[in-house]
C-alpha cells in the first residue's frame, strides 16, 4: 500500500513540465517542448525567482516540505526531480 | 567530373545585436574570474577600469578575486563599482570584435555601464560618478530589494511611502525597494499572501526614495561632467526608450537614477519590438537572458537571447565555455567575432 502511494506521488518529468507551465503567465512564453531533462534552467527561462514559485507549487501541489537552500545545486530539471522525489521518499 | 561547388548563397543581413548589461543583485562571488584569468583582452580591459579607480581599483580587485573579501560584494561598495567593471569589459568586448550595436540596455548600475559605452561619460568620469554614487548610498540607511513573482498592478495593497515598486522586470516579476524594517513588513506580508518571493542582493534600498537624497547630493558633480549624446542607441529602462540627445545630456536625469524605478521589462518588450535581435547579456549571470526567453519574440525564434557568462561563477572553464557559445551566436549572424578564443584546459574542469 505505501509502495502503491510512493508511485502516485513521486514527481514525474511530466508533472514537472505542466507545473512549470502554470506558472508562467498567459503573456508570457515558454518553450518545454522536447527533452528538457537536461536543459539549464536558465535555457528555459527560469530565473532564480521562477524557479522558487516552481518549487511552492510543487510543494502546494505534492504536500512535500521543501526548505530554501533546497535550490543551491540545482541547475537542471532533472537536478530538481532528483530533490523533490528525495524529499518525497523521505516523508 | 567533380560538380562545381555553388557559390555560397548570400546570407541573409544578420539580425542587429543588442548588448544587456545586468545591475545591483546579477553580481557573485568570482563572476567572470575565469575570462580575468584565461582572455587577455578581457584582462587588459577589466584592468583600465581598475587603473582609472586609483587605489580603490586594487582594492576592488583583490575582493573580487580573493575567497574570503574584506568589504561584503553585495553591499554598495563592491557591487557597484565590479559590477560597472565586469559589464563595460564585456560590451567594450564585443565592440572591439567590429560589432555594431543595434541598442545598449541595462539594468539599473548596467545603464550606466552601456552609456559609457556609448560615449555620454569617458571611463574616468564614469569612475568618478560611481565612486560618488556609492558614497551618497553608502551614507543612506540601510535597506533593500524583494523580487516577487506577481504582476506590477498586483502590488498596491503592500506598497507605502517608503516600499516602492523598484523594478518591473517582466509581466509577473516585479521588485520592490525600500528601507529595511517598512520592506520586512511588506515581505510578511506578501508571504502570507502566498506569494513567492527572494531577497535581491541588494543591502541599499535602490530604486526607492529612500535614496532620494542620495540622488540630490550627486547633482553638483554630474552637473560639472560634459554630458555628451550618445553614440550608440542607447535605450533607458527608465525612460522606456531610445535617449534624445537632450535627455543624455541631462545631468539630473543620471543623478536621479537611483531613486527612481527600472522599468527593464516594459523597455526590452519596445526594443524586442523594433525588429528582430539577437539579445547578448554582457555582464555576470543569466538573470537578464532568463527574462528575455520569455518574452513572446524570443520564444517564437524571431529574436534570440544569449548570456556572455554562465548562470553561475563555476570556474575558468565554465566561463570560456559560456562565451564560446555567445561568440558562436555571433558567428552565426555574420557578425566578425575574434578568430581564437582560448581553451579551457580539461584539468581546469570542476
Amino acid at each position: 500500500m505505501s509502495d502503491a502511494n510512493t508511485a502516485v506521488t513521486e514527481l514525474s518529468v511530466e508533472d514537472l513540465t505542466s507545473i512549470m507551465r502554470s506558472s508562467a503567465g498567459e503573456d508570457e512564453s515558454v518553450d518545454l517542448d522536447g527533452d528538457i531533462l537536461d536543459s539549464a534552467f536558465t535555457d528555459l527561462g527560469y530565473d532564480s525567482l521562477a524557479l522558487l514559485e516552481t518549487v511552492a507549487r510543487i510543494s502546494r501541489d505534492h504536500g512535500v516540505e521543501l526548505g530554501d537552500d533546497v535550490l543551491d545545486d540545482v541547475e537542471t530539471p532533472r537536478d530538481l526531480l532528483a530533490v523533490v522525489n528525495r524529499a518525497i521518499a523521505a516523508a | 567530373m567533380q560538380p562545381t561547388p555553388s557559390p555560397p548563397s548570400p546570407s541573409p543581413a544578420p539580425r542587429g545585436v543588442a548588448l544587456l548589461f545586468p545591475g545591483q543583485g546579477a553580481q557573485q562571488h568570482l563572476m567572470a574570474a575565469g575570462l580575468y584569468h584565461a582572455h587577455p583582452p578581457f584582462r587588459r580591459l577589466v584592468d583600465e577600469v581598475f587603473e582609472v579607480w586609483g587605489a580603490e581599483g586594487a582594492a576592488l580587485r583583490a575582493d573580487w578575486l580573493s575567497g574570503s573579501p574584506d568589504v561584503d560584494l553585495d553591499g554598495v561598495h563592491r557591487a557597484q563599482p565590479l559590477l560597472f567593471a565586469v559589464d563595460w569589459a564585456l560590451g567594450r568586448l564585443v565592440l572591439d570584435w567590429g560589432v555594431r550595436p543595434a541598442a545598449l540596455l541595462g539594468h539599473s548600475v548596467g545603464e550606466v555601464a552601456a552609456a559609457t559605452l556609448a560615449g555620454v561619460f569617458t571611463l574616468e568620469e564614469a569612475a568618478g560618478l560611481m565612486a560618488d554614487r556609492v558614497a551618497h548610498i553608502a551614507s543612506a540607511p540601510a535597506g533593500g530589494m524583494l523580487a516577487v513573482h506577481a504582476a506590477a498592478d498586483d502590488m498596491a495593497p503592500y506598497l507605502h511611502s517608503d516600499v516602492v515598486v523598484g523594478a518591473v522586470n517582466a509581466p509577473r516579476q516585479v521588485i520592490l525597494a525600500g528601507s529595511e524594517e517598512p520592506l520586512a513588513e511588506s515581505e510578511a506580508r506578501l508571504r502570507a499572501a502566498g506569494f513567492t518571493c527572494r531577497r535581491t542582493r541588494a543591502l541599499s534600498p535602490f530604486h526607492s526614495p529612500a535614496l532620494a537624497p542620495a540622488a540630490r547630493a550627486a547633482l553638483p558633480a554630474l552637473s560639472r561632467l560634459p554630458l555628451r549624446a550618445p553614440r550608440l542607441a542607447l535605450h533607458s529602462a527608465y525612460t522606456g526608450g531610445p535617449l534624445s540627445p537632450d535627455e543624455a545630456r541631462d545631468a539630473r536625469f543620471w543623478a536621479g537614477q537611483p531613486a527612481a524605478p527600472v522599468l527593464f521589462g516594459p523597455t526590452l518588450d519596445a526594443l524586442l519590438g523594433t525588429g528582430e535581435l539577437l539579445l547578448l547579456e554582457a555582464g555576470p549571470g543569466q538573470g537578464l537572458t532568463a527574462l528575455a526567453k520569455r518574452h513572446p519574440a524570443v520564444g517564437t525564434g524571431r529574436s534570440t537571447a544569449r548570456a556572455m557568462l554562465p548562470a553561475r561563477a563555476r570556474g575558468d572553464a565554465s566561463d570560456l565555455r559560456t562565451l564560446r557559445t555567445a561568440v558562436e551566436a555571433l558567428a552565426a549572424e555574420g557578425w566578425p567575432v575574434p578568430d581564437r578564443l582560448p581553451v579551457a584546459a580539461p584539468a581546469s574542469t570542476p
